[in-house]
Order: structure tokens, then sequence, then C-alpha cells
């Protein structure tokens, strides 16, 4: 995966490029926005990760210009200001995401994921660990033996999958399993969960309770990005 | 000390009763005069009464008074009475020979009356000249002034108590109306004595009198400065906190890098474990004062107040509380009933991740905390964080809110959220209630927010 990095903080631009590298990505930096829009016109990168602040032409209109010339290469924005009027503008230009300064690897590798996931085609497979999902004939497998899940069971599984390690409340998951003349309740929320939990109990996948709202889904083993 | 109501009274009362007591005197005399004259005038009867009983015979003047007629003359209840008939050169004729030197007026048959002395005491006098013949006579009556000064006195007491009563009767509407007069500053400096040390608000000048007006408007004008300055003040805190982000960011992320790869070598894992912490430390306060200086007052603005349910907010941030709740094994849990309050999302997502990750901070390993909201039932919501952990002592309770005061130093904290906390919740107008301690275990922060109005 290859991605274009603008910063005009040497060091920080070093320690990014440093865990991209370390997590398998290929980094090119750049320190202005004039160099950066003059590049995006001629190479071809995976993702933009962009600096707001930058000497010459800032992030935004660095944005302002890829999204002009239609280019719908992914951008996660780096920033320094929270404020509401930075975040707006920079998703209203373009962006895709944006990450507020200082943030963690762990945050960065994931939100870069998540970016190039949604701009490249879906793959049916999805493997967690030593359970596997194929979206497109719905069966679930723990070391390729397959489970038994019931059609609300499997969407609850492949919506915690896909959610992985977020936590999520029993109301999403009911928003994410309804199809249109259906009513779940939160009750049964509750059922279809304590039933897949029994059924990947094998795995070393674990579904935790946060109490009064909803689950997380868990790899054994944490910190494994 | 220089005092309105002072100068105002002095410069109303001293004229008013200098006003007064000339009036009083003026009455006096008004007063005394007819009554001295209608005196003169009855003593100046008896003289008239006495000329018809002079007589000129043989070239002697006589006095035909009889016993009777004289016990007429002199009888008063009151004062003892005098008379006298004497030639013009003094040669006595009749009546009291020891009666002072008469002056009568020049003219003939004009009474005039003056004061003397008599046997030792002061007396009041009618003479009168008159032609017996054409011999002239002097006549003399005299009373002391017994009924007199009974009137005088009288007189004199009377307007003295009048004049009391009116001064006093007009000092108290005075006093009054000066006070009345000064309500509005008084009002103005209960405005001003009642606010918050940090509320920087205009003055309300509409109903204020025409004389106030220049003050509230420089009063205005000040608060103005004070408020742009203040905002100044926040603005560069921000700008130097947003400035520290980038270094952080950098120092971090080559830490992290640079972790993984010194696992083996003890000495410099907790080297570079020490460092990642005091930078997390860094990084943490560095967001604490920029919360801080976005929830100062001066830099808050009610125009951008949106409606929000308080367990959407809860719920925007769970993510980062369940995976540091998750790090201490804190049983983290929720109870997130409707509950809709008009607020600014940003700082109140600042304060809710304030609250918990206080309570989730001061809380021991294993300890339960739960975040709740709901609707009261007057339609004022209602968010509260619950935790388990050791409680706050009575004598922190008031402290924990002010700035860089912390309770424990065994735990890594700013010193701030609390701070932050009360400061966004008084831009809310919110109220927070903290209980603790009394013997039993945990903590319970809970934000009252005012009913919405729809």
């Amino acid at each position: 995966m290859h991605v274009l990095l603008v910063e005009d903080d040497l060091i920080l631009a070093d320690g990014i490029s440093r865990v991209l590298r370390m997590h398998g990505m290929a980094v090119d930096i750049v320190a202005t926005g004039d160099t950066a829009d003059m590049l995006l016109q001629h190479s071809d990168v995976a993702v933009l990760v962009l600096d707001i602040g930058l000497p010459g032409i800032d992030g935004f209109e660095v944005v302002r210009r890829l999204r002009a010339r239609g280019n719908a290469l992914p951008v996660l924005l780096l920033t320094a200001r929270d404020a509401i009027s930075d975040r707006v503008r920079g998703l209203e230009m373009g962006a895709d995401d944006y990450l507020v300064k200082p943030f963690s690897t762990l945050e960065l590798i994931a939100r870069i994921r998540a970016l190039v996931r949604r701009s490249s085609p879906q793959s049916h497979e999805l493997q967690i660990g030593n359970l596997s999902l194929d979206q497109f004939s719905k069966r679930a497998y723990i070391d390729g033996k397959p489970l038994e899940l019931s059609v609300r069971e499997w969407a609850v599984l492949e919506y915690l999958i896909q959610q992985i390690g977020r936590v999520v409340s029993k109301q999403q998951i009911i928003e994410a399993i309804l199809t249109w003349n259906e009513e779940v309740s939160l009750n049964a929320v509750e059922v279809y969960v304590s039933r897949i939990r029994l059924k990947i109990a094998t795995s070393n996948l674990s579904i935790r309770t946060i109490r009064g709202f909803g689950y997380v889904l868990e790899k054994a083993e944490q910190h494994d990005a | 000390m220089h005092s309105i109501r002072v100068t105002l009274l002095k410069w109303l009362i001293t004229p008013l009763v200098l006003i007064n007591l000339i009036g009083a005197g003026l009455t006096y005399g008004l007063a005394w005069i007819p009554a001295q004259t209608a005196f003169d005038q009855s003593l100046a009867d008896g003289v008239w009464a006495l000329i018809p009983r002079i007589k000129e015979q043989n070239g002697q003047l006589q006095v035909d008074l009889p016993s009777e007629a004289e016990q007429v003359l002199r009888v008063d209840h009151f004062d003892s009475m005098f008379f006298v008939v004497r030639t013009a050169d003094g040669k006595p004729i009749a009546g009291d020979h020891d009666f002072p030197l008469l002056q009568p007026s020049a003219d003939i048959d004009e009474p005039l009356a003056y004061d003397g002395y008599m046997r030792g005491d002061p007396i009041r006098i009618t003479a009168i000249r008159t032609l017996i013949g054409n011999k002239q006579v002097f006549i003399g009556a005299a009373e002391t002034l017994r009924k007199r000064e009974h009137i005088r006195n009288l007189i004199l007491s009377s307007l003295i108590m009048l004049e009391i009563l009116l001064t006093l009767i007009l000092i108290g509407i005075m006093w009054i109306a000066v006070t009345r007069g000064l309500l509005p500053l008084k009002k103005m400096q209960s405005d001003l004595g009642q606010r918050e040390h940090n509320d920087l608000s205009l003055l309300e000048s509409r109903h204020q009198p025409l004389e106030l007006q220049p003050v509230s408007a420089a009063i205005n004008e000040l608060l103005d400065k004070v408020r742009e300055s203040a905002a100044g003040q926040q603005n560069f805190l921000a700008d130097v906190a947003h400035q520290l982000r980038t270094p952080l960011a950098g120092i971090k992320l080559q830490l992290e890098w640079l972790q993984p790869k010194l696992q083996e070598d003890t000495e410099m894992a907790h080297s570079t474990r020490l460092m990642m912490s005091s930078t997390q430390k860094m990084i943490r306060q560095t967001n604490q004062l920029l919360a801080l200086a976005r929830a100062e007052p001066s830099r808050f603005e009610k125009t951008q107040l949106i409606r929000l349910e308080l367990g959407k907010l809860v719920e925007s941030s769970i993510q980062h509380f369940v995976t540091e709740s998750d790090k201490k094994g804190i049983d983290l849990g929720f109870d997130l009933r409707a509950a809709l309050i008009m607020g600014d999302p940003y700082l109140l997502s600042d304060m809710i991740d304030n609250l918990i990750d206080n309570a989730i901070r001061y809380s021991h390993v294993g300890a339960t905390v739960t975040v709740r909201c709901h609707t009261e039932p007057d339609g004022s919501a209602v968010l509260t964080v619950e935790d388990s952990g050791p409680g706050i002592a009575l004598s922190d309770q008031e402290l924990v809110f002010s700035r860089f005061y912390r309770v424990s130093n065994k735990v890594n904290g700013s010193g701030l959220g609390l701070s932050i906390v009360r400061d966004i919740a008084n831009d809310h107008g919110a109220r927070i209630k903290l209980t603790s301690g009394g013997g039993r275990q945990g903590t319970i922060f809970s934000v009252h927010f005012p009913p919405t109005s729809t």
C-alpha cells in the first residue's frame, strides 16, 4: 500500500513514516502543499495523509484542488486543531476522515486501513484469527469447521466482526441487521449475542458486554494491529 | 469616605434647617408683636381711664381717684400693676412715687410703650403726655411681665415643637427621596457584586436613569476590554496548546516505533516506558489546557447552543472509555435514557470525557463506574457518573473543582479535569452536585441541566 504523507514537521513526518513502514506500507514524504499538489497530478498513491497547517498552500487547498481534478483518492487530514470549523471545513473540502494530533500509531493505521478498504472493492472473505466469514454464502467457519448460525445470528456476527474492537450499542446492532418489515427488540439482540458467544467459544474471539450499552468483539490477543 | 447620600443630605438639610430657623424667627415676631401690642393697648386703656380724673383746681393739678377706682386699676391676676401721674417737670401728683422716669412721646395724647425696671423687676411701661388745661401732665402705667412672659413662652415652645416636627418630617422625606434616588446605583452595585469572577457580560442599561447611563457605558466599555484581554489570553493558551500538539505527536510516534524494538533490553524498555508515560501526561495536560481555554466563559457563545441528546454525546466517546476502563480492569456500565438539553456538543463532550476519565482514573482496579442520564419530572436533564472508588473526603469536596487541585498525588492527573467540568457546567447554566464520603464508598457526580424550552 502506497501512502503519500504531507507533513512539514520533520520529526513527526519521520515518526509517521517509520510506523507506517513498520506496518508494511510504502511512504513518500513531502513537506509543502505545493509539492504535494504537484506530485498528486502525476503519481498514483493509495492514500493521502495530509497535514492542514502547511507552508504555502494549506491542506484544505490541496484537497480542494485534488477533488477539483476529479480525483477520488482517500484523504486523511491531520490537524492540530480540533475546532469544529476545522473539522467541518476539512470534510466539506472533500477529505474522507481527520485525525487530531497527537494520535497513536494504532489509530493512524486503523484509519488508513479503513479508508483504503472503503475505496477498494470488498472481498467476500473475512479472516480474523481462526474464524473466517464468507460474506457471499453467508457462512462462518472456525478452523475450517462450519458454524451453525441462524440468519439473524449470522447478521449480528458479521456486523460485530466488521466493527471488531469497536464498542457497538444494541441499537446499532438492531439497525444493522434490520430489514424493512421486521422488528427486533433489545432483548432479542441479547439472545442472539449469547447464542453467538456459545458458538464461537472455541475461536480466539470473544464478545464482551458493555453494561447497559452494548458489546465489543475482541480478539484474545490484544493490541494486534 | 465621600458619600453621595451624605453630600446630598448635607446640602439639602443645612439650608432647610437654616430657612426653617429664619422662618421660625419671623413667625415668632409675627406672633409676638400683636400680642405685645394688645397688652400695651390694655395698659394704655388704664392710662386713658386716668385722664378724666385729673383736674386743675386753683392752678393745682389734682387726681380724683377713690380707692375703689384705684383698686380697679391695680388689680390683675398675674401681674403687679403700677401707675403714676407727674407734672412735666417730674413732680409727682398721684400713684407710685418710685415709678421710673417717664419718657412719653413728644406728641400729645400719643401713648408710647417701652421696657423698664421697677423695684428690681422688669416691667412694661406705657407713658403718655397729655394736656390738662394748658399744663402738660405725664401719666405712666406699668405692669410686671409675668403674663407677657407666659404668652411669649407659649408661642416660643409651640413654635419650637412645630419646627422640630416639620424639620424631622422634611428630613425623613429627603432621606427617602435620596435613598430612592440612589436606588439605581444600589441596584447596579448589587448586580456587579453578585457576579462570578469570570462573568464579563455587559450591564443592562436600558432601564437605567439618564445619569447612570454614562457610568454603565463606561463600565461596559471596561468589561469589553477585560473580556477582550481574557479572550486574548485564552486564545494565546489555545495557540500554545495547538503548537505543542505537532511536536508531541512526533515524540509519541517515535516512541511507539522505538518501544517494540527495545523489548529485550529491560533497562531501555523501562526507560522508554517512562518516556511514553511522560509523553502521555504531557498530551493529556495540553488537551486539558485546550479544553479549559474552550470552556472559559469569556469564549463561550450562547448562540452556538443546539438541541442535544445527552446519551448520544456519551455514546460518541464510549470507545475511548471502554479502552481505558479495560486497561484498569474497571467495570464500566451505562444507563442512558432520553435526556434533551441545549448545549455546545464539543464542550459537553469535554465535560463528559473529564467526568468519566476522573472516575476511571481515581478508582481502584476492579471498581465499578456507571454513567447515567435521564430526564427529571420537571423536564430537566441529569447526567450522573458514579464510581465505587475511594470517595472524596468532605474537606476536599469544595476544593476538587479548583484548578490544579489534586486529592491524591499517587494518581497521574492534571488537576484540571473537574475545573473544566465546572466551567462547562456553568456555561450551560447547569448545577453540579457531588455526593461522596459520609462513611459510604464511592462518589457520584451529577450535573443537572436546566429544562429545555421547547
